[in-house]
This record gives C-alpha cells, sequence and structure tokens, in this order.
C-alpha cells in the first residue's frame, strides 16, 4: 500500500506547477454554470416552484456538484494515456515492475484529480453563491459524508475510464467508446437530478454507474437524507469492487494477447 | 552571371526574456524583457549560374537563418536579396516557381501516398500539366534510378529513398536555383554517396545552380568548388576549394616510424606532434621549411616506413571556426 | 488571375483528397469515428426531450427548432473541422516554426496550412448536421438554405479560430485565447436564443458571432428573409478577409525554428 500512497504523493508535487492549466480549465466551467443558469432561470418561472421535487437552487446546485467531479477526473487525458500505454507497448514495460498496472494508473492519476477537486470546489462554490445566494447543505457532518461520496465517484470514473483505454488490446482504438461513455455520464447523470428521467428509467439509473459517479453525491448534496445516504454509498462501494475486477480480468485477457502475439 | 545575390542582409530576433520561478512569470507578464539576438550581420555574397555552392558554419552560425530568408521563410531585418531577379520579400510566390528547396530533417512528401502519386501532387501544386509531369517522371525514373520503389508508399521507403525522392520531388518544377539543407544528415556512407552523385548529375544535366549546407566536411570536398563560412553571423570566407586547401594547406604532416631513436627538438617550421619510443610524428611548415629538410633530420637510412598527409579539410575548418571566436 | 484561382483551387481539392485518404488508411478506425461521434451528437436530444417535457417553448424555440439549431451547430462546427483541421492547431503550427514547407511552395500559406488535415470525426458532425435537417422538416430551399449557413457559418468558425491563433505571431500564449475563443463559439451554439438576455446578445452579434453563425439561420429557416440573408453572407466575407489579413501581418514575424534553437 505504501508504493501507491508514494506515487499518488509525487504525483501531486510535480502536478502543482499545472495549476495554471486548471485555473485556465475554469472557463469552460463558468460557461457550462453559465449557460445552465440562464437556461434554469428560463424554465423555472418562480425559483421556489418545484420541479419534480426539486427547486431551482437545488437543480443548479446538482450541476455544480456534477461538474466538478466530472471536471475533476479528466478523463480524457487519463484515457488517452492507458491507450498510449497499450498501443505504444509501455505496458509491456510495466510487467516485470513490482505493483499492479491498475493501481499504479489509479493512484497516479488520483494525484491530478485531488489537486483539481479542491480548485474546482473552491471555484463551484463561489459560482453556486454568487448566482444562487444559498447552498442546500447545512451541517459540516453532512458535507463530510458527500466530500467522501465525491471521492469514492472519482475513483470509481477513474477506473471505468482504464477500463475503457484497456479495451485498446481488443479494439485498436478505444476513444469512440470513451466519447461515448463520456456523453452518457453527461446526459444521464450530470445535467438532471434521477427524478427528471421517466418513471420506468429511474430504477436502472439508479443502479448503473452513472448514479455512481455523478447524481448520487449530488443528490446527497442537494437534498441529504439518511437513507439516501446509505442507498448511495452502498452502490459506490459495490461498484469501487466491480470495477476494479473488471480492470483486472481486462488487463489480464489483454496481456495474455500481448504475450501471444509478441507486444 | 550571378543569379544569387545578397547584400547587407541581417536578421535580429527579440526574445523574451523570463526570470525563473513563477516571480519570475508574473515579472515577465507586467513588464517583459526583451533582449535581441543578432543571427545574421550584414551578410554579402553572390553565386553565378551552375556553380555548387557550400554554406558552412558552425551550429547557431546563421546558416538556416539565411537559407530561410533567402526562400522567403523568414522576413530580412535588414538588407537585399535578390534571386533570378526577384526579392524573396515581395514576390514570395513567383519565387517559388523559379527555386526548389528540401530540409533534410523536415518532410515535404505525404507519407501514406507513393513517390508516383507525391510527385503528381507537386505537379499540380506548381500548376504543370498533367501530361508534361509524367513525362518528367519517366525522366526522373532513369536518371535517379527510382524504378524500384517509385510505386511503394512513402512511409515504406528507406531513409536514403525517402530523401532521394525529396530532393527529386523539389526538381519537378525544374528550378533554377536549389537549396538544400544538410541534404545527408542521418545517412549511411553509402546513402549519402548516393545522394550525392544525385546532386552532382542535377547540376550536370539541368545545370541548376546549388546552394548547400552541410556539416559533413566530406559532402563538401566532393560537391563543391566554392565555399563561403559564416560565424556567429559573419561571412569569414569566401572562396574556392582550390584556394581554401592551398592557403591552408601549408602544412604538412609526417609521421614515421623508425629503426632507432631519435631525439629532436622544436625548431623553425617543424613542430613534435608526438614523440614515443619508434614512433614520432612532426608538423612541417612549409613556407618554412621544406618537407626534405624534415626527412633530412629524420636520417632517411633510419625510417622503416613512412607516411606525409596534408591536413584534414575537417581540422582546417574547425581551426577557422576557432579562430574567428577569439578575435 | 482566373488561372491562378482555379489552380489553387485544384490543388486545394487535391490536398483534401489526400488528407482524406490518410485517414482512411484505416478502415474502421475511420469509421468508427464518424459513427460514434453521430451516435454522441444524438444524445443530446434526451436532454432536449426531458427539458421540453417540463415546458414546451423554450427560449421562443418549438422543438423543431431545437432540432435544427443542433443541425446547424453540428454541420458548421463539421465543416470547419472537417476541411481546415489544422486551422484549430494554428498556433502550435507558428510557435513550432511548422509553416517553412509551406512557405516554399507556391500556393496560398493559410489555405495549404489549414487544408492539410482534416478529421474524421467532424464527417460525423456533418452527417449529423443533415440528419437533423431531416427529422426537422426536409425541403429543397431548405436543403440549399441549410447548406449556405454550413458553409457560411463554417467560414465564420474558421475565420475566428484563424484570427486568434495568428497572435501567436505576437504572444507566446496566444494558443490559450484561441481555444478560449472557440469554446466560447461552441458553448452557446445549442442553446435557444431566448434564454439570454441584454448584453449576451449584443456579444452574440458582435465579438462572439453565433448569431449569424445559428441563430440568424434558424430564424432565416423558420420564415426566410433576404436582407438577413444578404447580412449573413457579409458578416462572413469580413471575417474571412480579416482572418487573411491578421494572418498575412503576422507571417512577417514569423520566426521559423530559428528562435527554438537559439534558446537551447
Amino acid at each position: 500500500m505504501r508504493k501507491y500512497l508514494f506515487i499518488y504523493k509525487s504525483e501531486i508535487m510535480s502536478n502543482l506547477q499545472y495549476i495554471g492549466n486548471i485555473l485556465f480549465g475554469f472557463i469552460f466551467y463558468f460557461l457550462l454554470l453559465f449557460v445552465f443558469f440562464h437556461l434554469w432561470d428560463y424554465i423555472y418561472s418562480d425559483p421556489e416552484e418545484l420541479i419534480h421535487g426539486y427547486n431551482m437552487s437545488q437543480t443548479i446546485w446538482h450541476v455544480i456538484i456534477t461538474e466538478i467531479l466530472w471536471s475533476s477526473v479528466g478523463g480524457n487525458k487519463l484515457c488517452q494515456k492507458i491507450i498510449n500505454d497499450v498501443r505504444g507497448g509501455n505496458i509491456a514495460y510495466n510487467l516485470n515492475k513490482p505493483y499492479d498496472y491498475i493501481g499504479y494508473s489509479l493512484s497516479s492519476h488520483l494525484g491530478i484529480a485531488t489537486i483539481k477537486l479542491i480548485l474546482y470546489i473552491i471555484l463551484g462554490f463561489t459560482l453556486g453563491f454568487v448566482f444562487l445566494k444559498d447552498v442546500p447543505i447545512h451541517t459540516l457532518f453532512h458535507l463530510l459524508i458527500v466530500l467522501f461520496s465525491c471521492i469514492l465517484a472519482i475513483v470509481i470514473s477513474c477506473l471505468l475510464i482504464i477500463m475503457i483505454g484497456l479495451f485498446s488490446f481488443i479494439i485498436e482504438d478505444s476513444t469512440p467508446f470513451y466519447w461515448l461513455y463520456s456523453k452518457a455520464i453527461l446526459i444521464l447523470g450530470t445535467l438532471f437530478p434521477i427524478e427528471f428521467f421517466p418513471s420506468v428509467m429511474q430504477p436502472i439509473l439508479t443502479s448503473s454507474p452513472v448514479y455512481a459517479v455523478a447524481s448520487g453525491p449530488a443528490k446527497l448534496f442537494v437534498d441529504f437524507s439518511w437513507n439516501g445516504c446509505v442507498e448511495v454509498l452502498f452502490i459506490q462501494l459495490f461498484y469501487v469492487g466491480i470495477c476494479y475486477i473488471l480492470c483486472k480480468l481486462v488487463y489480464q485477457k489483454g496481456v495474455k494477447k500481448l504475450n501471444v502475439n509478441g507486444g | 552571371m550571378a543569379v544569387i545575390e545578397v547584400k547587407n542582409l541581417s536578421k535580429i530576433f527579440t526574445i523574451k526574456e523570463k526570470k525563473q520561478g513563477f516571480k519570475g512569470s508574473i515579472q515577465s507578464i507586467f513588464h517583459p524583457k526583451y533582449r535581441k539576438v543578432k543571427s545574421v550581420k550584414k551578410v554579402n555574397f553572390s553565386v553565378d549560374k551552375g556553380e555548387i555552392v557550400a554554406f558552412i558554419g558552425p551550429n547557431g552560425a546563421g546558416k538556416s537563418t539565411t537559407i530561410k530568408m533567402m526562400t522567403g521563410i523568414l522576413f530580412p531585418t535588414e538588407g537585399d536579396i535578390n534571386i533570378l531577379g526577384l526579392d524573396p520579400k515581395k514576390h514570395r510566390k513567383k519565387l517559388t516557381y523559379e527555386i526548389g528547396t528540401v530540409f533534410g530533417q523536415k518532410e515535404q512528401l505525404w507519407t501514406h501516398l507513393t513517390p508516383y502519386d507525391n510527385f503528381k501532387f507537386f505537379g499540380a501544386i506548381y500548376d504543370i500539366p498533367n501530361f508534361v509531369v509524367e513525362k518528367k517522371i519517366k525522366e526522373f525514373e532513369e536518371i535517379f534510378e527510382l524504378k524500384d520503389f517509385i510505386n511503394t508508399p512513402v512511409r515504406n521507403l528507406s531513409l536514403g529513398q525517402r530523401i532521394r525522392c525529396e530532393i527529386v520531388a523539389s526538381l519537378i518544377h525544374e528550378p533554377k536555383v536549389l537549396f538544400l539543407d544538410e541534404p545527408t544528415i542521418g545517412l549511411d556512407p553509402v546513402v549519402k554517396e548516393n545522394v550525392r552523385s544525385l546532386i552532382k548529375r542535377m547540376n550536370k544535366e539541368y545545370k541548376t545552380t546549388i546552394f548547400l549546407t552541410s556539416h559533413d566536411v566530406s559532402d563538401i570536398e566532393k560537391l563543391c568548388k566554392r565555399v563561403i563560412i559564416i560565424n556567429s553571423g559573419q561571412v569569414v570566407l569566401d572562396d574556392s576549394m582550390e584556394n581554401l586547401k592551398y592557403y591552408y594547406l601549408n602544412k604538412k604532416i609526417v609521421e614515421a616510424k623508425m629503426k632507432e631513436k631519435v631525439s629532436l627538438e622544436d625548431e623553425e617550421g617543424i613542430t613534435i606532434l608526438k614523440d614515443k619510443e619508434y614512433n614520432i610524428k612532426i608538423e612541417v611548415d612549409t613556407e618554412k621549411r621544406t618537407v626534405a629538410d624534415a626527412l633530412k633530420l629524420l636520417n632517411p637510412d633510419n625510417i622503416i616506413d613512412i607516411n606525409i598527409s596534408n591536413i584534414p579539410l575537417e581540422d582546417i575548418i574547425s581551426s577557422i571556426y576557432k579562430k574567428e571566436d577569439q578575435s | 488571375m482566373l488561372t491562378a484561382v482555379k489552380n489553387q483551387v485544384r490543388v486545394t481539392l487535391l490536398t483534401t483528397k489526400y488528407a482524406l485518404m490518410k485517414e482512411m488508411l484505416n478502415k474502421t478506425t475511420f469509421l468508427m469515428n464518424i459513427v460514434f461521434m453521430i451516435l454522441n451528437n444524438a444524445c443530446f436530444i434526451i436532454q432536449w426531450i426531458i427539458l421540453y417535457s417540463i415546458r414546451d417553448g423554450i427560449g421562443g424555440y418549438h422543438f423543431q427548432q431545437v432540432l435544427l439549431l443542433w443541425g446547424i451547430a453540428a454541420s458548421t462546427f463539421g465543416f470547419s473541422r472537417c476541411f481546415f483541421y489544422k486551422a484549430f492547431n494554428l498556433s502550435e503550427v507558428i510557435q513550432n516554426g511548422k509553416l517553412d514547407s509551406f512557405l516554399i511552395q507556391p500556393k496560398n500559406v493559410l489555405l495549404s496550412v489549414t487544408t492539410s488535415e482534416i478529421s474524421p470525426s467532424a464527417i460525423g458532425d456533418l452527417i449529423y448536421g443533415y440528419i437533423m435537417l431531416g427529422i426537422s422538416g426536409f425541403s429543397i430551399s431548405k436543403f440549399f438554405l441549410f447548406t449556405l449557413f454550413t458553409v457560411s457559418g463554417g467560414f465564420i468558425l474558421v475565420s475566428v479560430t484563424v484570427i486568434l491563433s495568428s497572435l501567436s505571431f505576437w504572444f507566446q500564449k496566444a494558443d490559450m485565447i484561441s481555444e478560449v475563443g472557440d469554446s466560447l463559439l461552441t458553448s452557446f451554439a445549442t442553446y435557444p436564443e431566448g434564454i439570454f438576455q441584454g448584453t449576451m446578445k449584443i456579444l452574440f452579434y458582435t465579438i462572439i458571432p453565433i448569431g449569424f453563425i445559428n441563430y440568424l439561420p434558424i430564424r432565416i429557416l423558420s420564415e426566410f428573409h433576404l436582407g438577413y440573408t444578404a447580412l449573413i453572407l457579409l458578416i462572413m466575407c469580413f471575417f474571412v478577409s480579416f482572418a487573411f489579413i491578421i494572418f498575412y501581418r503576422g507571417l512577417k514575424r514569423y520566426s521559423s525554428s530559428n528562435l527554438m534553437i537559439s534558446k537551447i
């Protein structure tokens, strides 16, 4: 475990200098939120009106949180790195090193994600205050639970993206799968709370990874309940396990193929 | 008749300076400091039709900058360039029809296409009618021996075949002047020889004027009749190859293997370079002493084996570079 | 003059053809890129179905018009990235001194550079645009107008990025400016004009010209207006000429890769 901690730590240090680039990413976050504020401002005739049980502030805070999660992951970079490792043969070099490739990729990427998470939380909350002037969560303890849930969401998201990257063992370039993944998260998890979808879809969405990586933590934030909390955390822990096992399987399959074909 | 004329050519680059660290970055935003780098300083020369000229100098001497200004890639800060009656600054497009350019390290060819398709593409770029291009390709195929690989995609060619195609592609529009920037860089000796003979043939068959930069002295020795040496942005030598050798080859190296040990000391015109047991190496300044004098000193009866040679051109050139740096 | 234009067009088309052939070397990847981009765009229909189930006529648009808005946004984006892909990397090309090989050719430098690469996924965007046109109500006249606006909007997008990227001739971090510019033009493009008010509207018809790329064409496609159409074409000419002027101004300051060498 200590070596993963070390990888994680050194990644944080080396990425501190990229803070400038992260700040640059703020512009895109701001633009999206700006558009959404206007969109919901138009759709809600009165901010206290309830649409599917959410008032305007809650709906927008939902986007703020899910976008923080998505921006912190920076999936495109991770996915490209894995694909390059697979296609460029870097993975073959990693085979004889005393660590697990999945663990290595995950911990090294979480280093960047941590910095981003902190910065995006600051930005998101500032924008939330400016646009909405209130926060739907009231106790620090609840906030800490949501934060924990957010970290789990980022871990799951990273694992899923690593898995998509590893698909490059099977098809030459798995980038298109990443697009679909990112769109699924965006459309099904980021833009609206689950309750906005037709009731038939809701149970499916709740049990899908979309809930674990995006709308689950956001829902806890905008409408905290102990029932919801147990549900979200349970689903998330379940997905952490499942995703890690699946990654391992795909990796082992891929490496076998690599050995047969000689890289 | 001069086809290239360069007068008082200068190029100054402005570089933004940044102090180290975060503080430096902030400072450079609000109080940017600029440093001017004179890359080329008042360069003058001219080249006649049909010449092969070597344009050489150490790294960062201003070779590429000069060649880029002559081909219209860079804007000169000062001075005039006249190539075939055209000013690259004003008539870039017109000039490109008249000149060809090959940069050894940069590729102009589409790698997924065959040389044949590439040549056709270049034909289209230079507005050459299709049937003329076809004829030209046939001709090149013969002269430059491209038959074996003219229909193989460029990415599958060897480096040598590729650079040959690069050069031939730049000839499609029959340029009157050809600029070659390091054409043999990274090639093995056999391929180098191949490229050199191609350049020679081109000069002979089409009377193309060739302006060439290279770090490879044998390129220069084997191809060029004239050398222009540039160092820290200034022309330090512009002379024929013969003169260069004549003036700078006034020193001979005598290496001998002796039967018994001789003890010699430096004297006027003779420098001992190496004296180890039975082997001796001396340098003779032929302006002061003759080689025969040196042999007498050694006592000819005592010599088992002897080798008298010129100083290699490479040493001559680097001594010119060094001399300039000191002054 | 006319033959020069003819030759330029011939070379540009040939360049595009060869760039396309390069992308098609691996057919599976090529097709996947296109198909997945179409699917990718199609996902957003869900967003609008949900929004329209809450309230009708968002920002003054019917659902059909939102589809058409998506169509024109995708087709202009696709057109610009498909045929002028390198324009969106122009900053990098300028900064790393990669213009040399285009400068020694007797053709227009800006056109040669920008058309030297194509993006397969952009073909997907372009196709998606026309699919949306089909769904939202197809007619021959609409088809022609849609194509006209795809070309005009595409040219404006390319011009804006060329203008901003050309700043790289003067400043080092200009690539960031052009990136922000590109994202400003795409972020608003798929949302109805009516949800924004006041200042934003002024911006859309000035420095963030998506009014001319997306919103005005939607109005004209709903109800034809000759004056607006002419205005769009005029604006396009303005942006294109401005792009050429700025680029060629900057080209005089081009430093090739020589500066990088002297930095080491």
